[in-house]
């Protein structure tokens, strides 16, 4: 047990290459794809996020995230910047990512994060989170839009009922 | 990469040292049933031999602070010692008391003074500069009356800062209030003398001096030792101060050990304060760094630095070929970062950044170097991660 590392195999290996930090810079406007930012946390509180997604419509192109905190957040946020490019984000913000890539409870089991921590990766979904609410008005195919920037048609209809 | 395969480079001398091999054998040589394995309250020769062995071991441990043998009482280290002295100094008297402690001594002092709060007396908890120095000004416009102690550290555990204990003490003869003194981190790195400095109570320990874990000492003044009351009852060993069998084994592992520092103080003072330097520099031209405490009143082999814009726990993680400490809250996310470097006026930020590198006996200059690049990478690392 001693030998082991606290981190756990997963975290460890995201944890020591976060080669996905980094920005996304807006792009020109009329150009097909879109980039949303979006930022969760306080620098005192242990925790803050950011993330960059580019997306396609409602396809995640490519995501960037700038992350303080300890190595359990550090560590998720590269993975999600990992998982999330090709995820068609369909409905409203919180269903729509859930579908892609779970919760931050998942998200914990699969990378071994202490359920602790847990407080942390809801930093993480919020600045992911964020970064979706603002998707709407960068969006480049202007649907009429309720709520955080849904673009599947039926979720759309169901909220702006 | 899993990044803990390589066993780290030990540079946390101040949490705790490797038993010295010279230790080792002495301490061997009490365990077995050839050796000196005998209960020193036993009358027959296994029991007086095992006496004799602790009470020449008392001598070498009361060599290295100055005192007399008979005035120095075995214990379970110094976290009991600072207990014994403060809650058995105060509990003895049978009336309300005062006692004055700084807010950056270790738990096992400011714990000791919350529980005498608790028990109806009343503590003072001076607030140290940005430096972590205590006043001896500050010091007596503290003091009361009803003030029967002032426990005050000598070097500070986190910051390795050195107080002005000769100072300290003055103020405490001049109202008559006893000093206790909390040393687990100077004995055997700076001299000491007990009786040229004016100290009534000073607690130190085995480990901390390339000892062994478990066994400790408080030195008690006789005027001092006279009005202690024991926190443990049992056999009357230690004068009746501190029941419990002797650990032969343990009390002779700590003689050997305090001999050694005795004889080497001077040489690892001055080398480990120059490696001191040496990290020092190594780090200092990094944007944002900040040592905590002081420049030059500071333990030899401590070095404790902020880093702004750093999470600590993950500079520590980061950090796979350093064995060092944090300042840092990583086992829950609950707690506060480090109470002393908050006390020296530390934001949370930057008292949660904080790394803590101790040197010793087994570190040079190559040592110096891999720590420093080490940290210099990891810093720029997780700098280039952040918002």
């Amino acid at each position: 047990m001693a030998e082991e590392d606290p981190l756990g195999p997963r975290v460890r290996a995201l944890f020591m290459d976060l080669a996905h930090a980094g920005d996304l810079l807006p792009l020109a406007a009329g150009e097909a794809q879109a980039v949303c930012t979006g930022e969760a946390g306080r620098t005192g509180e242990g925790t803050r996020v950011r993330f960059s997604l580019r997306l396609s419509g409602t396809r995640v192109e490519q995501v960037r995230y700038r992350a303080f905190g300890c190595p359990f957040t550090l560590a998720t946020c590269e993975w999600l910047a990992r998982e999330l490019p090709g995820c068609e984000l369909h409905g409203a913000v919180e269903r729509a990512l859930e579908k892609a890539v779970g919760t931050p409870a998942g998200w914990a089991a699969t990378l071994g994060v202490p359920a602790a921590r847990l407080g942390r990766l809801l930093v993480v979904e919020d600045a992911l989170r964020q970064a979706l609410a603002t998707k709407a008005p960068c969006e480049p195919t202007r649907r009429p839009m309720v709520r955080c920037s849904v673009t599947d048609p039926d979720e759309s209809m169901t909220d702006s009922g | 990469m899993s990044g803990v395969e390589a066993l780290p480079l030990y540079l946390d001398h101040a949490a705790t040292t490797p038993v010295d091999a010279r230790v080792a054998a002495a301490m061997d040589d009490c365990l077995r049933q050839e050796g000196t394995f005998g209960n020193p309250a036993s009358p027959h020769l296994y029991g007086r031999r095992a006496r004799e062995r602790i009470e020449s071991s008392r001598s070498q441990v009361a060599r290295l602070i100055g005192a007399a043998a008979p005035d120095l009482l075995f214990t379970s280290g110094a976290t009991e010692s600072n207990n014994l002295a403060i809650l058995g100094s105060v509990r003895s008297l049978g009336r309300r008391a005062h006692v004055v402690t700084a807010s950056s001594e270790h738990r096992s002092v400011l714990d000791a003074c919350r529980q005498l709060e608790r028990e109806g007396h009343s503590a003072s908890y001076l607030a140290p500069d940005a430096h972590g120095l205590i006043e001896a000004s500050q010091l007596e416009a503290a003091l009361r009356a009803e003030t029967v102690l002032v426990s005050i550290m000598h070097a500070n555990n986190e910051t390795g800062v050195v107080q002005d204990i000769a100072a300290l003490a003055a103020v405490c003869r001049r109202h008559a209030v006893a000093l206790h003194v909390d040393a687990a981190q100077s004995a055997g790195k700076l001299p000491i003398d007990v009786r040229s400095l004016g100290v009534d109570l000073l607690s130190f320990t085995a480990h901390k001096l390339y000892g062994p874990k478990g066994i400790g000492a408080l030195y008690a003044a006789p005027r001092q030792r006279a009005s202690l009351q024991p926190l443990l009852f049992g056999g009357g060993q230690e004068r009746g101060i501190r029941s419990g069998t002797l650990a032969v084994h343990q009390i002779v592992g700590f003689g050997v050990a305090c001999e050694m520092a005795l004889i080497d103080l001077p040489a690892q003072a001055e080398r480990l304060t120059r490696l001191t330097q040496l990290l020092w520099h190594g780090l200092a031209d990094l944007p944002g760094v900040l040592r905590n405490g002081h420049a030059t009143r500071c333990a030899p082999g401590v070095l404790n630095v902020s880093f702004e814009g750093i999470e600590g726990e993950s500079l520590m993680a980061g950090l796979t070929e350093l064995a060092v400490s944090s300042g840092s809250a990583c086992d829950s996310d609950s707690e506060e970062p480090s109470h002393v470097l908050r006390s020296l006026g530390r934001s949370r930020e930057l008292a949660q950044s904080a790394l803590r590198v101790s040197l010793g006996r087994s570190s040079g200059e190559p040592q110096v170097q891999r720590a420093v690049a080490a940290i210099r990478r990891e810093v720029l690392r997780l700098r280039a991660v952040a918002p």
